[in-house]
């Protein structure tokens, strides 16, 4: 049978990673085919490379079993291929036709064509159950309505393979429903979908088949029926956990850091943290598994106050802090770790010395003028101590390596003395002498009785280095776990969205229980 | 009517009359750069762009005895001016404010430097022949709004006619699109195959053509002379007028008109005797003006996303 | 194939890299300038030696050097305190204005018959410095606090402001403390409030001592200062400074604040120093050349006050060279200004390098976008 798309052997190299390891992906004509796997684990890449964003260092690949080469989008379009972003690609104070039309060039000479563009919209509209107003402005629709507007502007182009990447990301459980419907009747059209996602409940309730990938391979391809939520976790996750940490055992003391049922609103009006209350205590690592995306940003932003928040509490200390601005928060004793280091932990123009005493610039003063040679110890206190390798204190931080920042930045907040230390993807991108001492620096803070909280994407961290593991997903969080006890499937179904036993199933579970399939 | 109406009906006439006329070259140079500014480029050269704008028209007119050759040759050292902005915008991704900033002092050597070579060290300014007012039989002898609308130069005409082709190319054609689809949002318009930078380019080439052409309007329909000081400010209220305008010609055009009155009004008020200062009421277009840009009537939604954000393509 | 300009692969930042690249636009603009000297009929040597020569190597040149670098460099010194704090403000030819305005309200009324009456140099000085900067700090502040509440555009805003304040200069020395006799101009200021001439045989001024106070001010206050180091994480960074607990809006304020203060000393130092009266056309676009002069001195305090003596001395030997060479002194503003352009086109080459080589030489097209290894 030819297969609608055919990926063999796709080898991609970025400096540092193998994002691609020989993987092999097909695809058949009415099929809906979805792309498992956690942050990190190649899906983007792949599908990149199919959009021509990318180009692959060897493989093939094959639409209706003849050899294509795609150097750019515009060479996928021309094939057929369409793609919907994350992020959209939209005009927001333009029309939805605009939008649609936006470097097409039809039309009567140099004059757009809006009313044979609408009327094409129109019919595409009926056609496929994207209901959608040609002349209403982008910036007033809802999310779900935008996402509609990416995907009728691959259908003007007569796209036959749609590539969505995480495209409930940013639904709610009413749209998303919508979407899977207009999904399904373009599946009864002929057309094939890829969904590239993390969320195993909506493989199972809309894929035909599944291909699951890991660390850059294409670990397995199922179809839907002949699998089952625990062999998808099992590969999605499954892998021998190392114990490198040496993690003593310690009784954690008072609660230091409550959150008390916050809710954080985003600028569309859409939840991203719908009433999480959690107790970190002194002595203790809370970590907070999740996959990217589901409100642990926004969490750490609205305990700093880099962020507002909707409603709830904050605690620190027994004295509510929920009023207070950024300064005051730090002063009283919390500590940030973000996970943007370059654009929020750090200002790359500024010399190491400078860098190391960021936030605390009022400490390191001597009277009326900044006490510059204490800064500078400290900055020489900071190399020794997190073997952080920097030409000299005096070049830009921008010039150290990842892995260097961010131990400047962690031996920065570590040692500030606070109380409560939030810490967000500690160890992106370090090696692994990097990630141990990072690791042996934060259980020795744990040690010292401060109170952390580790917002991390990556399990094994969070298996070593947490004394109970919370669960957030579409910013609830599905369950406190003990990371001795717990098995990797059992975090990773929380992740994917399924609830484990300790705490209530999530509305969206609830609606589909209540509703079952939806055609 | 009796002495006071008579007198009002003349003030009012003059004033409005006075408004529309002055806000001819501050209309023109707005509109040019709402084209900049919709492809995502600030402007800030068209200060010393119209300068030299006006010194072209001055000198080609002076020269050749042509009044539209003054105009075309405008229009034409305009856009060259503004190729050289383009280039520091668009392809060195200089600090926009910064390039055309220094450009304006650059103008002002250039434009001091080319007229004092081209009339000797006299010190008397030089006048011109200028555009007449545009009799329309019958109409322009109404009452009231005869010599209002009607009694204006060519020059106005013709920039009432750019507005309306401002709006339709802006609003209505593929180039358009285009153009404000690279001021919203570069990597949406980039995705859908079009060249930001070609865009922009386009974009400073227009208020180029447009600060150029409004210089024309100054030295040949307005003051009929050319001297150093003939531009001072203009061209930074044309950027207010466009702001105020919501980058949309329409509004741009009822906007240039009260700052048109605005200015007018110290001309028109010496029909009266008022102890009121003059330099109040000159002062009061930039006044205005700053009123308008402070944020006080909102309107940052309306203004184009990526704005002075040099879109760089890995 | 290769191109015209290949990007590199890391910003060219070295010392060796910037030195070389702005010597080369200097002499650029150099060249530039001799073609334009040519074409007046003029020997570019002789013009450039008539240019450098008074305002350099003569004692009188380089009083009136001094003089004219002081108003300069603290325009200069106000540019670097607001733009290194991330605030675009450019109306520093209004505070100049406001500021000896105010400077020439207050020594009038100081003259024998006026309000206040005869007081002690020092402490007229004091006073004026303290009312100038309070009100240039006040009229540059107001479009921070625009800024901050409304999200108004300083850029248009202080452009225009520029405007106004012309406006209450000309109603100043046209109405309230006009000299009698038609100029518009005020009586010639107290001889006791005058700035004390430094160099004798010239009219160099102290003003240039003041400059080179704030100069060092304005450094320690960016260097060694716990607030110089907010406000510069602020114009670096102001997701950073946040994050820091930093409050951009009051550092905005503040910044402004301090910026039209200096701009309002540079019209004091003016009025007291070199032209003893205030009049209309005092600035006369000082405050634009003095924020070339940062944008030259790349917004570092120190080298502003070289800057600021090679401009002064450039327009007093353009005045020289007007008379010698017959060239119009607006000259200068063409060199002055294409110095700082062609510096600014020379940072392209930070990022690109040309490749000379790739204009004759023609490889072949690589391979399709799908490398086979």
């Amino acid at each position: 049978m030819k297969h609608t798309l055919e990926m063999r052997n796709i080898v991609k190299r970025f400096p540092g990673v193998l994002a691609s390891n020989r993987v092999n992906l097909t695809l058949r004509a009415g099929e809906i085919h979805a792309l498992l796997g956690e942050n990190g684990a190649g899906k983007t890449t792949l599908m990149q490379i199919l959009y021509g964003f990318h180009s692959m260092d060897s493989g093939e690949i094959l639409i209706d079993g003849e050899r294509v080469h795609l150097k750019s989008p515009k060479d996928a379009i021309s094939l057929g291929i369409g793609m919907v972003h994350q992020e959209f690609m939209l005009l927001q104070p333009f029309s939805v036709a605009e939008n649609t039309i936006l470097g097409l060039r039809e039309g009567h000479g140099p004059l757009l064509d809006l009313q044979g563009a609408s009327e094409k919209l129109k019919e595409l509209s009926n056609r496929h159950g994207l209901a959608l107003e040609p002349a209403a402005k982008v910036s007033s629709l809802s999310v779900g309505e935008q996402q509609r507007v990416e995907i009728v502007k691959l259908l003007y182009r007569d796209a036959r393979l749609l590539i969505l990447d995480e495209p409930t990301a940013v639904l709610t459980p009413q749209e998303k429903d919508r979407l899977f419907v207009v999904l399904r009747r373009l599946r009864e059209n002929g057309r094939s979908a890829v969904i590239v996602t993390h969320k195993l409940k909506e493989v199972v309730e809309l894929a035909d088949r599944v291909t699951v990938m890991r660390d850059g391979q294409a670990v397995a391809t199922r179809t839907i029926q002949e699998t089952s939520q625990r062999e998808l976790t099992q590969l999605m996750f499954g892998r021998e956990v190392s114990f490198l940490a040496d993690k003593a055992q310690q009784q954690p003391g008072a609660p230091v850091l409550e959150i008390n049922e916050l809710r954080v609103e985003d600028e569309t009006g859409r939840e991203s943290i719908c009433g999480v209350s959690l107790q970190v205590h002194a002595g203790e690592i809370l970590g907070i598994a999740g996959i990217e995306g589901n409100g642990q940003s926004e969490l750490a932003a609205a305990i700093v106050h880099l962020q507002g928040m909707k409603s709830g509490r904050i605690i620190l200390n027994g004295t509510d802090v929920t009023n207070l601005n950024v300064a005051r928060r730090r002063a009283l004793g919390i500590s940030y770790v973000p996970a943007d280091r370059r654009r929020m932990g750090s200002v790359v123009e500024m010399s190491v010395a400078d860098n190391a005493i960021l936030g605390l610039q009022r400490k390191y003063t001597r009277g009326l003028f900044r006490s510059i040679d204490d800064a500078r110890e400290l900055a020489r206190a900071l190399i020794a101590r997190f073997a952080i390798r920097a030409s000299s204190i005096d070049a830009p931080a921008g010039k150290l390596s990842g892995g260097n920042l961010q131990k400047l930045i962690l031996g920065r907040e570590i040692t500030r003395g606070s109380g409560v230390l939030i810490v967000e993807q500690p160890t992106r991108g370090l090696d692994v002498a990097a990630v141990e001492s990072v690791w042996g620096e934060l259980l020795r803070a744990r040690q010292e009785g401060k109170a952390i909280l580790l917002i991390s994407a990556e399990l094994e961290e969070l298996l070593n280095l947490s004394d109970r593991i919370a669960v957030i997903f579409e910013g609830r969080i599905m369950g406190i776990v003990d990371p001795a006890a717990a098995s990797i499937e059992q975090i990773g179904r929380m992740m994917a969205g399924i609830s484990a036993g300790t705490t209530s199933p999530t509305p969206s579970a609830v609606t589909e229980a209540q509703h079952g399939q939806i055609v | 009517m009796n002495q006071t109406q008579l007198m009002g009906a003349a003030f009012f006439v003059t004033w409005l009359s006075a408004s529309l006329r002055l806000a001819g070259p501050v209309l023109l140079a707005a509109l040019g750069e709402t084209f900049a500014e919709q492809s995502g480029v600030l402007n800030v050269g068209i200060e010393g762009t119209i300068l030299l704008g006006a010194l072209a028209s001055f000198l080609a007119s002076y020269y050749t005895g042509m009044i539209w050759i003054g105009v075309f040759a405008a229009v034409l050292v305009g856009i060259a001016a503004s190729i050289l902005l383009a280039w520091f915008y668009v392809t060195a991704r200089a600090s926009q404010v910064v390039a055309g900033l220094v450009f304006n002092v650059l103008a002002l050597g250039i434009a001091s430097a080319v007229y004092r070579k081209a009339l000797g060290n006299s010190s008397a300014p030089e006048s011109i022949a200028v555009f007449g007012t545009l009799r329309i039989p019958f109409i322009s002898d109404l009452p009231l709004i005869g010599p209002v609308l009607f009694g204006q130069t060519i020059l106005f005409y013709l920039t009432l006619i750019l507005v309306v082709v401002a709006q339709l190319v802006l609003f209505r054609t593929n180039f358009g699109l285009a153009l404000r689809a690279s001021g919203e949002n570069p990597a949406a318009a980039d995705s859908a195959g079009i060249s930001v930078s070609r865009m922009r380019y386009a974009g400073t080439l227009i208020s180029g053509a447009g600060a150029g052409m409004a210089g024309a309007y100054l030295v040949l329909a307005q003051v009929g002379l050319f001297r150093e000081s003939i531009v001072s400010g203009q061209g930074f209220i044309a950027l207010g007028i466009v702001i105020f305008g919501r980058w949309n010609p329409w509004k741009a055009a009822l906007a240039a008109l009260v700052f048109g009155a605005c200015d007018a009004l110290q001309l028109s008020l010496q029909i009266f005797t008022l102890r009121v200062p003059p330099q109040l009421l000159l002062a009061l277009p930039y006044v205005v003006a700053i009123i308008a840009v402070s944020g006080l009537f909102g309107g940052k939604t309306a203004q184009p996303a990526a704005l002075l954000v040099p879109y760089v393509k890995d | 194939m290769a191109k015209l300009f290949e990007r590199r692969l890391t910003p060219a930042d070295s010392p060796l890299a910037i030195i070389s690249r702005t010597t080369a636009a200097f002499l650029a603009a150099m060249l530039v300038a001799a073609f334009l000297f040519v074409s007046y009929g003029a020997h570019p040597l002789q013009a450039y030696f008539a240019l450098f020569h008074e305002p350099f190597a003569t004692l009188r040149g380089f009083g009136y050097t001094l003089a004219r670098a002081s108003p300069l460099a603290l325009i200069g010194l106000g540019t670097i305190v607001t733009w290194r704090a991330g605030f675009s403000y450019l109306g520093f030819e209004g505070c100049f204005v406001l500021g000896s305005t105010s400077t020439a309200w207050l020594a009038l009324s100081t003259a024998s018959g006026g309000r206040i009456g005869h007081v002690p140099f020092f402490l007229f000085l004091s006073i004026a410095i303290l009312f100038g900067f309070v009100s240039g700090g006040a009229w540059a502040g107001l479009v921070a606090v625009m800024r901050a509440r409304f999200g108004g555009n300083e850029v248009l805003i202080s452009l225009m402001s520029n405007y106004v304040a012309i406006f209450i200069l000309q109603y100043t020395v046209s109405g309230p403390l006009r000299a009698p006799g038609s100029l518009p101009e005020t009586r010639l200021l107290p001889r006791t409030t005058w700035l004390p001439f430094i160099l004798p045989g010239t009219r160099a001024h102290a003003g240039i001592l003041i400059a080179l106070a704030a100069a060092g001010l304005v450094w320690t206050l960016l260097q060694k200062m716990p607030l110089g180091y907010e406000l510069i994480v602020t114009g670096l960074n102001p997701l950073a400074a946040r994050y820091a607990g930093i409050d951009v809006s009051r550092r905005f304020v503040l910044a402004a604040f301090l910026g039209g203060g200096l701009g309002a000393l540079a019209g004091m130092v003016e009025v007291l120093g070199a032209q003893h009266r205030l009049m209309d056309g005092i600035s006369g676009g000082m405050g634009f050349v003095g924020i070339i002069v940062a944008l030259l001195a790349r917004l570092n305090p120190l080298a502003v006050i070289p800057t600021a003596l090679l401009y002064g001395g450039m327009s007093v030997g353009a005045d020289a060279m007007q008379r010698r060479a017959n060239i119009p002194s607006s000259i200068t503003f063409i060199l002055e200004s294409l110095l700082v352009l062609l510096v600014l086109a020379s940072d392209v080459l930070r990022y690109y390098e040309i490749n000379a080589s790739s204009l004759w030489c023609r490889s072949p097209q690589t391979v399709d976008g799908q490398a086979s290894e």
